[in-house]
Parts: structure tokens; sequence; C-alpha cells
């Protein structure tokens, strides 16, 4: 068997159950505290942020003293594919895990290489009613909000793969994105919420766990605290993207069990440390999405989260998006309503709006700004020239014509409602207030 | 607190409504303060939102000049936009900060939080009188992420009268122009049917919210009248001195 580094799964815990129980005979309250875990997760995430390359340094030796894992840093996705088209050799069916790391850079790369890859995570969601899982945008507002309630789900480790098993082995590659690693003794941390993970730890041919390297901790309890709390976090927005996904299934559990015990036995596992533009962050204003633990509670509340997901076919959330834009993969994200609310949801506190507001700047710096964009950008010019003439200008703005040509020249939508000027502002009743 | 504070109008009371404004000033002084209004431009945030970094600090730099003159003496400044509000608390500091800024910044109010202030510290003239009114009240975002969702219905109880039958915190789908841009429209109308809906079902007679945009939003799709719970306020004091001098 493999000589491999200690592989945890976490997963939804019973111990919830049994803390409410307690709770109740014993007249406390049970819940984890959330406030006391973002404070501990902002340390060690911070600690990271600090001591990324020493980290890295300190992982890759841990990693030395496991024979049965195959270690290579990878610059960028390219490479990163490269990679994995060199392991898969002549196996082209895949199986990934649904991490922003795998789906959103990993996949572009290995569908052009001619790979066919699955998310096994949908796979799963065979049997459910797909008319029950139909969602609509308002839907998206409806998840119970555990944390306004003081309530914390709880994960804790449930699967431990200390040595991965042959006797299931299916000929197929699976690529597994890490969710968090310790750097003292090279352990993985994965959060799963189905058993697509530990399926394919325990089917896969070849095991291809990618790490990127914001995802390295200084040690397993560092980690694992990492890791629960992407669980913890993140639940609401997991069950937000509970919808089955035809297109995505593919049932790996039927595929033959390879005969040959030689073969089974010649398992490999593969660990690729992927930078991806993560360490350019550190110098250039972004460092705070070094902070990161892809819980994707950001995305809770984003008004405009599902109809990204949906047609951008990426495991959004708004800073998934913004490392999209700064790997140079998709426009800025004018869709943004910089309402602010993801800020408020992230656990260590990453101020995503300012951030989205950053790469908009960023861009027009470079690219200049379309001429829609400079026509809307001062409401106080198009206020005054409104008052002026109000209410002609109300009556003029209410004609369909005047609304086609509003639509062409300035990019109003014909249908949407505008503010009513008024003749005498309020500054005009302040001014003449105060003379009379 | 000293007895005259500083408006930032915005350029929603300004310009869109000036009532809201008009409301303001009168609600400051049944309390016996002076509201000064200084000199002042749009907040900048529009601009940021059109990536125009370099007008949104020449407009942030004026007004904080501005208002830092006015505000000098230690007075409070005051909004009744929630957007203005965050830009002038907390967003425009992060790109354009100065000493100015900073003095400011602390000492900027939500128009609701302000007056809610006044009557826990015992300050707030309580002669109010009835306004029958059933009313929704919508929770805008840029109040809801500065955590002030609770103060908005602290005031309304305050109003005799009035009857909140629903309350909605989800985003309306407009932010400014963006829901009125031809390539975001149908995605900020999907965003705003869950309080249109909300609204129409409460059967209330008017919407309250604090926000202009929102305001606009969620009328293009119920159909109700918008009120500022400034205007409710004010409307409640006149109601009093009606009522007493009948």
């Amino acid at each position: 068997m493999l000589k491999t580094p200690g592989i945890m799964v976490i997963e939804p815990s019973s111990e919830q159950g049994k803390r409410r129980a307690a709770g109740i005979f014993s007249r406390k309250d049970s819940y984890l505290d959330a406030e006391a875990i973002k404070t501990s997760l902002k340390d060690i995430r911070g600690y990271t942020k600090n001591n990324c390359v020493p980290l890295l340094d300190q992982l890759k030796r841990s990693l030395e003293q496991y024979s049965g894992v195959k270690v290579t840093f990878a610059e960028n996705a390219k490479n990163a594919a490269s990679r994995i088209k060199e392991i898969a050799g002549p196996t082209t069916l895949v199986s990934m895990n649904k991490s922003n790391v795998v789906v959103n850079e990993l996949r572009p790369e290995l569908h052009a290489m001619g790979l066919n890859t699955h998310l096994r995570y949908f796979t799963e969601f065979n049997n459910f009613d797909v008319e029950t899982f139909k969602k609509k945008v308002e839907d998206y507002w409806s998840v119970p909000g555990m944390h306004g309630r003081g309530l914390v789900e709880s994960f804790e480790v449930r699967k431990q793969f200390l040595r991965l098993n042959p006797s299931e082995v299916r000929d197929y590659v699976a690529i597994l994105g890490v969710n968090a690693a310790s750097a003292e003794d090279g352990t993985l941390y994965f959060l799963q919420h189905m058993s697509n993970i530990s399926k394919d730890l325990e089917q896969a041919r070849k095991i291809i766990l990618v790490v990127s390297v914001e995802k390295v901790l200084k040690d397993k309890e560092a980690a694992l605290l990492h890791t629960r709390s992407m669980g913890i976090f993140g639940l609401e927005s997991i069950l937000l993207d509970l919808n089955p996904n035809p297109a995505e299934a593919y049932d790996f559990d039927q595929l033959p069990v390879l005969p040959n015990i030689q073969e089974r036995e010649e398992r490999e596992v593969h660990l690729i440390i992927l930078d991806n533009g993560r360490t350019a962050l550190l110098n250039n204003g972004y460092q705070d999405l070094f902070l990161c633990i892809d819980c994707r509670a950001c995305a809770r509340q984003c008004p405009i989260g599902k109809h990204l997901m949906v047609e951008r076919g990426l495991v959004y959330s708004p800073k998934n998006y913004i490392l999209a834009f700064l790997q140079g993969k998709v426009p800025p994200l004018d869709e943004c309503l910089h309402c602010g609310r993801c800020e408020v949801e992230c656990p260590v506190g990453i101020d995503v709006p300012t951030l989205v507001w950053k790469t908009q700047i960023e861009y027009a710096q470079k690219h200049g700004r379309s001429l829609k964009k400079r026509l809307l950008d001062d409401p106080e010019i198009l206020a005054k020239m409104g008052t002026l003439t109000a209410p002609l200008a109300n009556w003029a703005g209410s004609l369909p014509i005047v609304k086609r040509i509003m639509e062409l020249t300035a990019g109003i939508h014909h249908q949407a409602s505008l503010p009513t000027f008024h003749r005498r502002t309020f500054k005009d009743w302040f001014k003449g207030g105060a003379r009379e | 607190m000293s007895n005259k504070v500083v408006y930032y109008t915005g350029c929603w009371a300004n310009y869109y409504g000036p009532e809201i404004g008009q409301a303001f000033v009168e609600v400051m002084q049944e309390n016996g303060f002076e509201v000064l209004v200084p000199e002042q431009k749009c907040c900048g945030m529009p601009m940021m939102a059109n990536a125009n970094l370099k007008g949104a600090e020449k407009n942030f730099q004026f007004i904080m000049k501005s208002l830092y003159a006015a505000a000098s003496p230690g007075y409070d400044v005051i909004t009744t936009c929630p957007s203005c509000n965050m830009m002038l608390r907390k967003e425009g500091r992060k790109f354009f900060d100065s000493e100015e800024a900073k003095y400011v910044s602390e000492r900027v109010f939500d128009a609701d939080e302000y007056v809610l202030r006044l009557h826990r510290e015992g300050r707030l003239n309580t002669n109010f009188g009835e306004v029958p009114l059933k009313v929704f009240y919508h929770n805008p975002c840029h109040l809801k992420v500065q955590g002030l969702t609770k103060e908005p219905l602290d005031l309304l109880k305050l109003i005799p009268g009035v009857e909140v039958v629903g309350t909605n915190y989800n985003c309306c789908g407009l932010s400014g122009s963006y829901g009125m841009k031809k390539q975001n429209y149908k995605r900020s109308v999907e965003i705003a049917q869950k309080v249109w809906e909300e609204a129409k079902k409460s059967g209330a007679e008017a919407v309250v919210t604090e926000c202009g945009g929102c305001g606009l939003r969620i009328k293009e799709g119920t159909g109700l009248k918008i009120v500022h719970p400034m205007v409710l306020l004010n409307q409640s004091y006149k109601a009093y001195k009606a009522r007493k001098a009948a």
C-alpha cells in the first residue's frame, strides 16, 4: 500500500444534535459561538497570508517523507493541466470535486487537452425530484439565516485515509482540490457534504490532489479549523447549490473494479501545488484574498449570484469572480450592485465590495471607460438639467420615442422607471424658507 | 450633541424628493435644532460605480472640506439617503482619506438613527399626532449592511396610527443607475420580484423606505405610494399641532 500523508475528510456531524439535546437538559446555550470561531479563523488565515512562502517550503519538506506521493509545483493552470495530462496517460475519464481551483481554474485547460471531466458531486443527485429543486431567484433569499440566529452547524472528521486501500480501484483519474494542508506534517483536509470525495479516494486509480498556495496552514489544528469553518460558514451557500445537474452526471460506481491485483497495487497519488497568480496578490493590494477559506458565505446574499452561477458556469462567489478577473479570465464584475452584503457575510472580514470597485477602476484606467458609463456617472449633471427644464423634462422622459433614444444613447432600458424632476429643489425651498 | 446639525442632502432629497429634505429640517426644528446645509455635491458613489475614480475623488474631497467646515464646532452630520451615508461614513475613506474625512465620517448619522438616539437620551419631542396608515417597510441594502435594520422599525413604532403590516430586507435590484441600464434591467427586475410580491400581498397603503432608488423600483412594481420615515414623522408632529389647534 502507498505511503501517503494522512487525508482527513470532514463531514456534517451528529454532534450538533447531541449538543442540542444536552443543552435542553442542562438549560444552557449549547451552540458553538460563531464570533469566537471567526476570531481564531482570522488569526490562522492571517498567519498564512504573512508566511506564505516559508509555509510552502515547509509543506514540501513534510511531504518528502511520503514515498507514495509525487509532488509537483505548478506556476499556472496551464502547467498544472499539462502535468495532469501526463499523469493521466491514456485515461481520459476524470472525476473532480466542486472546488474553485479545480472547476474554475483547471477544468477549461483540461478540456482543451481532451480530458473528459465530471463533477461527481452532482451524480449523487440522481434520485432527487427535479421539480422540487427548481429555484427561482427569490428562493435565494429564503434560506434560513443560521448565523443571524446565532446558530452554528458543526463539522467533524468522519473519515481518515492514512493508507489508501486498493480493493475498490477503477480505471479513472480523480482530481481533488484540497481544502487545507498542514505544513507541519503534510496532512490534507477535505470538506464533503456528499460522499464524492471519499469515493474518489477509494476508487480512482490515479489521484491528483491540488493544493492552491493559500490553502497551506501552519499545522493540523489550523487546517482542521479552516476546513470545519468552510462547512460552518458555507452551509447556507451549499444549500443554494442543491440542484441536480444531469449534464455532470456520470456513474463512476458502475465502472468495473480493476481485475488485476497488480494494476490495483499500482495506484498513484500525485500532489500539485498551484500558484496561478496567487502569490502576486500579496503585492498588489489584493492580499486580503489570501485570507479566504472558500466557504462561499459571500455568495449567500449576493443578489446576482444565482444569475452568474448559471450564466457563467462557475463555482460562483464574489471572491471567486475577483480572483478569476485577476487571473485574466473574465471581464470586471460590472454586474455587481455594490450592495455590500458579501462583506457582512465574510467570516474573515474581506472587504469584497471595495475589491470589486478596485478591479473596475484598474480596468478602466487600462482600457478607458465606455461613453455610456461616462454619461451616467454624474447624476447631478442630469438632475440639474432635468430640474431646469421640469416639468417639460418629466413629460419628455415619459415619451416612448425619447425612451428609445435614451436606450440607444445612454443605455437606459426603455421600461425603466425614472425619477421625477422638481422645479423647486430642496435647496430652493431651504433658501427661500430662510429668506421668508 | 449640540443644538445644531449639518444636513447632507445628497442628490435625491435635493432634486427628486425635496419633501424628504423639508420633512427632515422640520423634524429637527421640532426638536430645537438649527439645520445647517453647507455647499455640497453628489457623494461620489455613482461615479465609483462607473469606475470614475477622479470624479469621485473630486466630489468627495469637496464635500469633506465643506462638511468639515460646517461641523467643526462639534456638530453631527445627518443624511437621509442610505447610500450617501455609507459613502461618507465608510466607503469614500477607503480610497480618499484625509483628516477632514476622518473627522466628518466619525460623526455621520442616518436620520432614523439620529432621531432614535435623541429618543433614547430622552431628548426627542414626543408630541406625536395620529397618522393612520398601513405601511410595508423595506430596509435598503446600504442601511442593512451598516447594521441599521431595527432602528427604522423602532422609529415607526413611535408614530401613533402607523401600522407595519410587512417588512422586507432583500435587495430591490436598482442600485442607482445599475437597474436602469439596458444590460442589467432584466436581472434587476428579477431581483425585485421578492420585495414586489411581499409588498403587494401585505395589504399596505404605502411603502416606507429611506432610499430614493429603492422607492423608485418598488413603486415601479407595486404602484404603491413611497414614504420616507422623516416624512411620516413630520406628518405626525403636524397632526399633533393641528389637533391641539382645533
